[in-house]
């Protein structure tokens, strides 16, 4: 291969669903755009912070981590691709991938892990769910115990989900010594 | 009784061992798994399970401008006749995902939505009660 590494299927997980478009991984960065025009990604080498693989149902998910503070999430690796890429991250960012696992045990108790404007809902040490703090238009302490996160809805014509979250909640129970005097995260 | 920890609660109950046990990701919304027992939200472009033994109501409603509302409300540890609070001494200090509500153009798939949660969760409920009493 000339440059780099070209995936035709690849899907932009976010806000409002998931969009498919070809993705480019190169010696300059990333770059991934969206089938029929609209969207599109560049993410210069310099400016990669972190990656991370997640195995996801029937697929693999690439998780990059800007320096900007920004985060995408791109499914539709095969298991062949992930090791080609992790000797292309290493060999052209000098950035090895981490691991990370999905929980899909169904609880609905864990830890909540903030990284950049990333929170992660983690059940053990598998993450559940990853939710943007830029989507969250508004955040609300209720009671001691409760904290309410209301999400931006995405109206654009990017958004192809049918049903879109509009808020979620979680129950710190005063036991939970992780969040105590951060007013700003729950 | 003070045996409690040995016996099997409903805290233990998992809706997937396995990754690729999910359904293949389809449409981005609300999916009943029957024979898992499990919920699948779509949140933040992807498809995140719950087992239904743990959503204590789901509730639905529609505003004028025929949007439809889904509240899907789950088990945190003290509120009154939480089966899930041998769960809570189980976890000390977890936090919980208490709400999760979706808005949808689609008001059919909703109340479907709704009714089958309901019915799923009654059957889950029922069984793990009768296996809890048989137990002690």
């Amino acid at each position: 291969m000339a440059d780099g590494h070209l995936f035709n299927n690849i899907a932009l997980s976010g806000r409002g669903g998931t969009n498919q478009g070809p993705m480019r991984i190169y010696s300059g960065g990333i770059s991934w755009k969206r089938q029929g025009g609209g969207k599109a990604i560049e993410v210069d080498k310099a400016d990669i912070m972190g990656v991370t693989w997640m195995k996801v149902p029937r697929s693999n998910q690439l998780g990059v981590r800007t320096k900007d503070g920004l985060s995408y999430k791109f499914t539709g690796f095969r298991d062949q691709d992930v090791a080609n890429l992790n000797s292309f991250f290493q060999n052209t960012c000098g950035i090895t991938p981490d691991e990370k696992h999905l929980s899909v045990s169904g609880r609905n108790w864990g830890d909540v892990d903030l990284n950049g404007n990333m929170l992660a809902f983690m059940v053990g040490s598998k993450q559940a769910f990853e939710v943007s703090l830029a989507d969250v238009s508004q955040t609300q302490l209720q009671g001691k115990n409760e904290v309410t996160l209301e999400f931006h809805v995405d109206d654009t014509t990017g958004a192809n989900e049918k049903d879109s979250l509009m808020e979620i909640s979680f129950h710190v129970p005063n036991s939970n010594t992780q969040f105590v005097g951060d007013e700003n995260t729950p | 009784g003070d045996n409690r920890a040995a016996v099997k609660t409903s805290a233990d109950l998992v809706a997937y061992k396995n990754i690729n046990d999910l359904p293949a990701p389809r449409d981005m919304m609300i999916q009943i798994d029957q024979k898992h027992e499990a919920i699948l939200l779509p949140i933040n472009g992807s498809m995140v399970p719950f087992h239904v033994a743990f959503i204590r109501t789901v509730s639905s409603q529609q505003d004028t401008n025929r949007n439809c509302y889904i509240r899907i409300i789950f088990n945190v540890p003290g509120t009154p006749f939480s089966p899930h609070d041998a769960n809570s001494m189980k976890f000390p200090g977890s936090i919980y995902l208490k709400e999760a509500s979706f808005r949808s153009k689609d008001s059919r798939h909703i109340s479907e939505v709704v009714q089958s949660i309901k019915t799923l969760r009654r059957q889950v409920v029922a069984r793990e009660s009768e296996r809890a009493e048989r137990a002690t």
